[in-house]
């Protein structure tokens, strides 16, 4: 397999065709669009091309997510150096360069990514009807934006794409969000921009600190060394712009809103595949670049403790939700907490359990909101006490959210287990405490999915509308069958994944740990 | 730490053993297709495009084209929803045969038309496949775990575990953990247990669920708490043992609220899993504590690192107290016990498999399993047997008190599992297995029966269309007459039980208070002080409530037969004619676990009864796997009593057998007894005991209201509303505004302020330059 | 070619050129204009006929810059400072113009002199962006501001306007007073009005405590806050925008603060570089007030005007960074922001001006609600712009650019100037608030039930904000010719000598 793609120079271009084929799938539908409204002929499609469109962003999806699979193969486990890079000179005057290349952190955001996004465009298909171009193309300047961010070697590139990001998503929120969708969307903008302009400033520094000459990954972690005051500034800049993307406790509070406002695919997105910038954040750039001023006690001890402390106190709230939306909003930050705990534990095992819970997390709380999409769509109600004993109605939906409800609250054999078993079982090792103050969070994701299926699921199906309510039809099956064909694969046999990652991730320790000028971290295989 | 051991050539290598894979297979494959039939008929395609006139209309839009698709379903709401469903409210527990029925008719035969509740009930269009799949695969596994039995006992001297290591699971670092099984003599019990008590409870099922239209769905779920049982008993490392420690939890979770449409049945589900859940979390610390400090997962390994810590380690101490909790709580000890009675939720032919048989003793398993590090453990081993001690005289009282027939046998069990874990706890660890599988049969025996009586209970009441409870004692009485066989069998269960002589009961239930008594000298947990008090004391204590509450057992057991099947008839006089026997398929399961709860004490009979066949053949299977743990606690010595104190011992055992029996017999008078609905309510110490102790009310009040209360108003609408949106995001945003409001009040449109600004700036400036 | 003796008559008139030739154009279309009797089509003619002359006059600006001519030392300055400054005044203008020809129309303003006025403020300007005497500083601020005055209110039906020119007269007299009160105390304590010479000077007497000369500082320094609008000398400039003519009010927020802005950097670079201690105090502090107080007051406006209006006060609070910091990288961080801030400024008042009708009526932002649905494309435009204000990646193109090129320059100085690029990043998180209000309302908000579609956009209206956008985003996506055209201006180079004692760099 290796050898095909090589013979074709896979490695490349494919990162470059990765970015550029949603923008010209955009652009395609956005001809298309204006082509359609032009035309005056009886020829003109009844649906005004709503369909057309609905296929061309399909199509492209597909394709992107085809070609990112040949990365699957082509990637080399074994070495932690840069692969499939490419690098293009961009605005040579200041050095910024369009510099991409994965390692087998970022390879799995990619795949993730290109997973998520063609299911997103099938979660869309009968829930968006407005606007439809508008919307598509949006999708797929989102996935160059976010791909772009998992991809990006050069710092300049990484800004530009973190913030872009923002635009489509914040008009998806607000365009075809829920109600309260104005404050919303707003809320996620700005408070994401707090967050990152900080960053804006420090990357600026680094940049300066490492000669003013180029943006480039290796030579800013080459250069940044700082003192400890300036280290901290600089590490509080990143940290800031990464926690509220997490988002970390406290600064969590913009993703109840967005997750409940955004309609389902922008759900899927923001909780699949946005989150889990904010993670990637600290493994690529905060901790490497500022290892004195992230891991000196007092810092990630703090930290430490507001993952633990989100861990809880994300189960507990989510318990009390009365909209399911919210609900899995809440739990997301219980998950990502987890993530953080994985991170700072330091640990070769707690962070590939955080990379893991990265990926699963994107698998199961997608399916999650692609189910409450589905079934919003024929009740139009989010609220937990609207439904009740509709597994009667609808067996099929049944079926599905339990499992994937179980696979988020992470039952040995589906994905979820081990993601939180290895983050679990890293962090013990160095910080036994609070460990176990997180291990509570299992009992409690029991508590509150449980309490919440169990109420629009089983019981009385007391709502006689309710009875009437149709089963998953073939384009939803379709859609959520990769999605628990992965969890049930990672959950059985996550070896591949793991393996993919491991390198990356002890690379990580050992970097981080020897920078930071302590004792090299327990877990390496030695 | 990978197991190397595939790679040495083990005895049994070559034989049936090689097909241990297929042992758990068997069973997930009948689930994949149980699983199927279950969805397939309830797949209707809806509309293409589910929405289409949902952007206008919202809300309602959709009633409008369901009710095109399905008029059935929509008159079926009508017609028969509403008298359904007050019947079901009506009815007890287990009745669900008819009120689960129509309530499933209505969703997934909802395009077939309904039959009216009183009608002849429709079974599942895939009912005939579903109960062949279902029993078959158990049988296959069956005889599969027999086929490997004669393997192992032909092969000369297995000491070392069967090892198959099938995939790397998960590894990363220095963390390895693969997918292996393991099968050992221990293992091999359990396995022969699961698959045969199984099979006879999976085609007892057969009959128990015929009409039920959840029936594929039902055997989807049993399959697969099996199969998650084999690998919880097969997997060669804990991580693989808790896939599936979790997912029998899962499985139970799934079935206890199988008749999911009653409140209190997803209730008590739900109560199960997260009851378990607790459990579940000491199992992950006790692993975690393992890796981080044996830096091992797997028996082998653990087994190794935990000799060379050697005796009395304050961490293997807190290793094995982590691993308790997890057994409480899969086992139902203090203080975890409260999920089981609620778990009789469920239909009986589960309680009999999961509540009562295998996954109860799951956590006795565990601790046997892990034997080489309890016996290791004084502290932690006394802190089991005590715990066990407490919780089967406290199951014991309650069940003293209970009306509903499952309520007695669900207290019975806890008690019964009380004893298993006193034996485990006193490093008795074969006489803990011996009862577990003794149990496993008597145990099971008696919630068949019980379904047997439930079944033509529930069968007369539906004939008249009566909602009575019919798991009610108070409403049964005199049952014998009308179904001999159901109390013959579980006549001999209820001897078995309460330790009448030659009866398997008996054997297991001594040889577990004789241990205590053996172990009270010359033993490390005699020798051993626990929070000050000394071992010894501690093991006579252990023994006097283990006696105790075999009293106990032997009266609330009497009690239950008595007013079941004896005495006058309190069903009703036009219901009486309905009752009678189960058909044969249930029978016939009943009539194999009675021979077994009979002849099961052959398995491990004490020296003094050598004149009945050989003695000890379980000590000697299980010798390989526990013996040296065991002569570990014993301090090397093979302990025994004097013939003298064996007699004693037996005597004691067999007195209070009788006595339990007799003042059963005397005291109780089924003839006073009246109906359920006109019984009072009960006053006094009875009553603590009918409700048993208050204990679920306590919790309710200590933990589940203040956390859900604390989480909604004080976590969520204070602090995360209250406090950081609204104070620190929003205020925020409206300070700025303010003072931009405040700046553009002083825009007054007015010149002259303009030039004051304007001046006072100049002087600002001019003040700014001054000072450097 | 060698560099202009200006000593040489003839030198001299060639390195006016461009100035000397958009004024004769602009008198003789002034005659031209007056001749006919007012019409549409006539001011049409003149409007038009005026583009062409910027654009002959923008051609040979282009042409001067490209020979890269250098001069001996001087009252002009030939260098690409003063070209590319050109450049950005001329565009203003252009933009100014066509627009007025539309708006002229819309608000039935038929003098066609209206277009010559712009015409002469412009030559203004490019005078004030080449002068390196206090006097020409003082003859290019008069000629532009008498010019401006008369435009501020040149709608003679309508009261705001006229009521905003004559506080723009008043004000603007009195700090012209103070400029030149500030100049007359510099020649007094240096005794010359050549930038070199005074610089020179400062350092030959040691006249760096002189209280004349800080003096005379300090009040120049007010005159030009007040020219570019700095708080807290910003007062005149909501109420003047507002009441303007929305292209006049394009033109004062782009070109008329761009060139007082070229200006007072001029001076303070060749001038003034080495008493930086004693203007960088106050500087800062009127930076700093500058970008909190425009960015906070424009968060309440309710009416889009008076909402540009504060954003251009806090931009001129962004521009003064670049001064403060006061080195080259400054100066190309400087031309690149205004630029970029032109354009889309220049973009923005398009909008307005194509949204608003007859009588200066939607102006609210609230008209602008469910604008995607009726207009999209001037929807899009403006969001484009807002963007760019905002200094938003891509979507913002230039902007981002021009924000993050000033930054740089803030962190490379010799003395970094950290605390003020975080004021500054905190302060346009706030801009945030309302630009992306405006977009919201455009695109998230429902059409107001009732609401007229607004009526079809001029062609020129129409071109200036397709060519603005244009701009924006293709430089946001390929800024590379102008960060190098911008880089290669760095011809002042002010001597920072003592600047390091004051900031605070993050020690490392």
């Amino acid at each position: 397999m290796r050898t095909l793609l090589d013979s074709v120079g896979y490695n490349s271009w494919i990162l470059p065709a990765l970015l550029l084929i949603p923008v010209l799938g955009a652009i395609g539908i956005w001809i298309y669009q204006a082509m359609i409204d032009r035309d005056r002929s009886e020829a003109r499609p009844a649906d005004g091309g709503a369909n057309t469109i609905r296929w061309i962003a399909l199509a492209t999806l597909l394709v992107e997510f085809l070609l990112s699979v040949g990365l699957w193969w082509s990637f080399d486990a074994s070495s932690t150096a840069w692969q499939a890079v490419a690098d293009r000179p961009w605005i040579d005057a200041w050095g910024a360069r369009f510099l991409v290349g994965i390692d087998g952190i970022s390879l799995m955001m990619v795949l993730l990514t290109t997973l998520i996004m063609p299911l997103a465009v099938m979660g869309s298909w009968t829930s968006i009807r407005t606007k439809i171009a508008y919307y598509y193309g949006l999708l797929l300047i989102l996935t160059t934006g976010m791909l772009g961010v998992f991809v990006s070697l050069d710092l300049f590139l990484f800004y530009v794409m973190w913030e872009v990001m923002l635009v489509p998503m914040y008009f998806i929120i607000g365009i075809w969000g829920g109600e309260r969708r104005l404050y919303a969307s707003i809320k996620f903008f700005i408070y994401t921009m707090v967050g990152s302009i900080l960053m804006l400033v420090a990357i600026i520094y680094l940049y300066v600190a490492a000669g003013g000459t180029s943006f480039a990954y290796d030579t800013i972690l080459a250069t940044a060394r700082f003192g400890p005051t300036a280290g901290l500034l600089l590490f509080g800049a990143f940290f800031l712009a990464f926690a509220v993307k997490v988002p970390m406790f406290p600064f969590h509070t913009w993703l109840p809103d967005a997750h409940v406002e955004a309609p389902t695919a922008g759900s899927v997105i923001l909780a699949g595949i946005m989150l889990k910038m904010g993670t990637y954040g600290f493994l690529r750039f905060a901790l490497p670049f500022f290892p004195q001023a992230a891991l000196s006690p007092a810092v990630r001890n703090i930290i430490l403790a507001l993952a633990v402390i989100g861990i809880v106190y994300g189960a507990l709230v989510a318990m009390v939700q009365p909209d399911f939306k919210k609900l899995v909003a809440y739990s997301s930050v219980s998950h990502l907490g987890f993530v953080m705990l994985g991170i700072f534990s330091m640990t070769v095992q707690s962070v590939q359990g955080a990379l893991m819970i990265m990926i699963n997390h994107g698998i199961s709380t997608g399916a999650l909101f692609f189910l409450i999409g589905m079934i919003y769509e024929r009740k139009h109600s989010r609220l937990i006490a609207d439904y009740g004993g509709i597994a009667r109605a609808v067996p099929m939906f049944a079926a599905l959210l339990t499992l994937v409800s179980l696979s988020s609250i992470g039952l040995p054999g589906t994905n979820g287990f081990i993601g939180e078993f290895l983050v679990l079982i890293g962090s013990f090792k160095t910080h036994p405490y609070l460990t176990i103050i997180a291990t509570t969070g299992v009992i409690f994701a029991a508590a509150y999915l449980l309490w919440a299926i169990q109420r629009v699921l089983f019981n009385k199906l007391d709502k006689p509308s309710n009875a009437l309510l149709t089963d998953l039809n073939g384009r939803e099956l379709a859609l959520m069958a990769p999605l628990v064909a992965a969890i049930i694969w990672m959950g059985v046999y996550p070896k591949p994944v793991l393996d993919r990652m491991e390198k990356s991730a002890a690379h990580f320790v050992q970097l981080v740990e020897s920078r930071s000028g302590r004792a090299v971290a327990t877990g390496v295989d030695r | 730490m990978i197991l190397q051991s595939a790679s040495v050539v083990h005895p049994l290598a070559g034989s049936a053993v090689e097909w241990l894979w297929l042992l758990p297979l068997l069973p997930l494959l009948g689930f994949l297709i149980n699983g199927a039939l279950s969805l397939a008929p309830a797949y209707r395609r809806g509309p293409d495009d589910p929405g289409h006139d949902h952007t206008s209309a919202h809300g309602h839009g959709h009633v409008g084209d369901a009710t095109i698709h399905h008029t059935g379903a929509s008159t079926d709401v009508v017609a028969v929803g509403g008298p359904v469903h007050s019947s079901a409210a009506a009815h007890g527990d287990d009745h669900q045969v008819a009120g689960g029925l129509s309530d499933e008719v209505r969703s997934h035969d909802a395009h077939h038309d309904v039959a009216p509740h009183d009608a002849p009930a429709a079974p599942h269009r895939f009912a005939g496949i579903a109960s062949i799949v279902g029993p078959l695969v158990l049988v296959l596994s069956f005889l599969l775990a027999v086929a490997m039995f004669m393997a192992m006992r032909q092969a000369s001297e297995v000491r070392a575990p069967y090892i198959a290591n099938y995939f790397d699971w998960m590894v990363t670092g220095d963390l390895r953990i693969s997918a292996a099984l393991q099968l050992d003599q221990l293992s091999m019990v359990m396995v022969l247990v699961i698959t045969g008590v199984g099979a006879l409870i999976h085609i007892f099922s057969v009959g128990y669920m015929r009409t039920d239209p959840g029936y594929p769905r039902y055997f989807a779920y049993l399959n697969l708490f099996v199969f998650f049982m084999l690998v919880l008993v097969l997997g060669a490392n804990y991580p693989v043992m808790f896939v599936g420690w979790e997912g029998v939890g899962l499985c139970s979770y799934l079935l206890i609220g199988f008749w999911f449409s009653e409140k209190a049945n997803a209730d008590a589900g739900k109560k199960a899993f997260i009851v378990n859940r607790i459990g579940d979390f000491g199992f992950l610390i006790a692993m975690f504590l393992l890796f981080a400090n044996l830096g091992s997962l797997d028996f082998v390994g653990v087994a190794q690192a935990a000799a060379e810590i050697g005796p009395n380690s304050a961490l293997i101490t807190l290793i094995c107290l982590f691993f308790f909790l997890g057994c409480a709580g899969k086992s139902a000890q203090i203080p975890l016990y409260i999920w089981l009675p609620d778990a009789m939720a469920g239909p009986t032919p589960v309680s009999a498999l999961i509540h009562a048989a295998t996954m109860v003793t799951a956590g006795v398993y565990l601790i046997a399993r892990s034997a080489f590090l309890f016996s290791l453990s004084p502290i932690a081993s006394l802190t089991v047997a005590l715990v066990g001690a407490i919780t089967a005289i406290f199951a014991a009282t309650i069940g003293l008190k209970q009306w509903d027939i499952k309520k007695v046998l669900a207290y019975s069990t806890v008690s019964q599992l009380g004893y298993m874990f006193i034996a485990v706890g006193v490093g008795a660890y074969v006489a803990g297995v011996f009862h577990l599988v003794t149990h496993a049969f008597f145990k099971a025996l008696l919630f068949l029966g019980s379904g047997s009586v439930i079944y033509a209970m529930h069968a007369a009441y539906h004939a008249t269309h009566s909602h009575e409870d019919a798991q009610d004692m108070r409403n049964m009485g005199g049952l014998g007459s009308h179904m001999p066989w159901t109390r013959a069998l579980m006549w001999i269960a209820t001897l078995a039980i309460a330790g009448i002589p030659v009866f398997s009961g008996f054997f297991s239930k001594d040889e577990i208070l004789g241990s205590v008594f053996v172990r009270a000298h010359g033993s490390s947990l005699a020798e051993a002080t626990w929070l000050g008090i000394p071992g010894s004391a501690l093991l006579y204590l252990i023994y006097a409530l283990g006696v105790a509450s075999a009293l106990l057992t032997a009266i609330y057991m009497t009690r239950m037969m008595l007013y079941t099947f004896h005495g006058p008839n309190r069903t009703g006089a036009t219901e009486r004619d309905h009752l009678r026997e189960a058909p044969w398929v249930m029978t016939g399961p009943l009539l194999v676990l009675g021979a077994l709860s009979l002849l099961g004490g052959w398995l491990n009979l004490p020296a003094i009864f050598s004149f009945l066949g050989p003695v000890g053949a379980l000590d000697h299977w299980l010798e390989p796997v526990v013996g040296e743990s065991a002569m570990r606690i014993t301090l090397g010595s093979v302990p025994h009593a004097s013939h003298n104190t064996e007699l004693a011992l037996i005597g004691t055992a067999v007195a209070v057998a009788v006595l339990g029996i007799v003042i059963a017999w005397m005291r109780l008078k089924p003839a006073a007894l009246v109906p359920k609905r006109e019984s009072p309510e009960s006053e006094g110490f009875e009553r603590v005991l009918e409700h048993k102790y208050f204990v679920d009310e306590g919790y309710d009040r200590a933990i589940v209201q203040p956390t859900v209360g604390f989480s909604r108003n004080v976590l969520w609408k204070g602090f995360d509303s209250g406090l950081i949106d609204g104070l620190f995001v929003n205020g925020s945003a409206h300070v700025a505004r303010g003072f931009g409001w405040v700046g553009s009040q002083l825009q007054s449109g007015q010149v002259g302020t303009y030039a004051w600004v304007l001046v006072v700036g100049v002087l600002m400036v001019l003040g700014a330059f001054t000072l450097r | 070619m060698t560099a202009f003796n200006l000593a040489n008559p003839t030198d001299l008139m060639l390195a006016l050129a461009p100035d000397l030739l958009l004024m004769l154009g602009s008198m003789m279309l002034l005659l031209w204009a007056a001749w006919r009797p007012e019409s549409d089509q006539h001011q049409r003619r003149v409007g038009g006929m005026s583009i062409i002359l910027l654009i002959a006059v923008l051609v040979f600006v282009l042409y001067e810059g490209y020979l890269g001519m250098a001069a001996t030392d001087g009252v002009i300055a030939v260098d690409s400072f003063r070209w590319l400054t050109d450049v950005i005044l001329l565009l203003g203008a252009l933009g100014t113009i066509a627009l007025s020809m539309d708006y002229n129309v819309r608000e039935g303003i038929t003098a066609g002199e209206s277009h010559v006025l712009v015409l002469l403020a412009t030559s203004g300007m490019m005078l004030l962006a080449a002068a390196r005497d206090l006097m020409i500083v003082f003859l290019g601020i008069e000629l532009m501001s008498v010019a401006v005055y008369i435009l501020a209110g040149m709608n003679r039906r309508s009261g705001r306007s006229a009521e905003g020119a004559l506080k723009y007269f008043l004000l603007g007299a009195f700090s012209t007073a103070f400029l030149l009160y500030g100049i007359a105390l510099v020649y007094g304590a240096t005794g010359s009005t050549l930038f070199s010479d005074i610089g020179a000077r400062i350092v030959q007497l040691g006249l760096g405590g002189s209280p004349l000369l800080l003096i005379g500082v300090a009040l120049m320094l007010v005159g030009l806050a007040f020219k570019v609008a700095a708080v807290p000398f910003h007062m005149w400039a909501p109420d003047v925008y507002d009441g303007a003519p929305t292209p006049i009010t394009a033109f004062m927020a782009a070109a008329v603060k761009a060139a007082a802005f070229a200006t007072f950097l001029r001076i303070w670079f060749e001038a003034f570089p080495t008493i930086n201690l004693s203007w960088h105090l106050p500087l800062w502090w009127i930076a700093v007030a500058t970008m909190v107080v425009g960015n906070l007051v424009a968060l309440t406006q309710k009416n889009i005007k008076r909402m540009l209006a504060y954003s251009s006060i806090a931009h001129a609070g962004y521009v003064l960074v670049a001064i403060i910091v006061g080195t080259a990288a400054g100066t190309w961080a400087f031309l690149f922001y205004l630029l970029a801030y032109t354009l889309a400024t220049i973009g923005a008042f398009a909008v307005v001006t194509a949204i608003g009708e007859t009588g200066e009526k939607r102006l609210s932002i609230e008209d602008y609600a469910g604008l995607w649905s009726v207009r999209p494309a001037l929807a899009i435009a403006m969001a484009v712009f807002m963007f760019a204000l905002l200094g938003f990646p891509i979507v913002g193109g230039l902007g981002f650019l021009a924000k993050w090129f000033m930054l740089k320059a803030a962190l490379q100085a010799p003395a970094p100037q950290t605390r003020l690029a975080i004021v500054l990043v905190l302060t346009s998180v706030i801009s945030a608030g309302y630009y992306l209000y405006v977009v919201m309302v455009m695109f998230m908000r429902p059409r107001v039930a009732g609401a007229t579609a607004p009526q079809p956009v001029g062609r020129m209206t129409a071109s200036v904000i397709a060519v603005s956008a244009a701009l924006i985003l293709l430089f946001g996506l390929y800024p590379n010719p102008i960060v190098r055209w911008t880089q290669a201006s760095g011809l002042l180079v002010p001597s920072t000598g003592s600047v390091r004692t004051i900031a605070t760099p993050l020690e490392r």
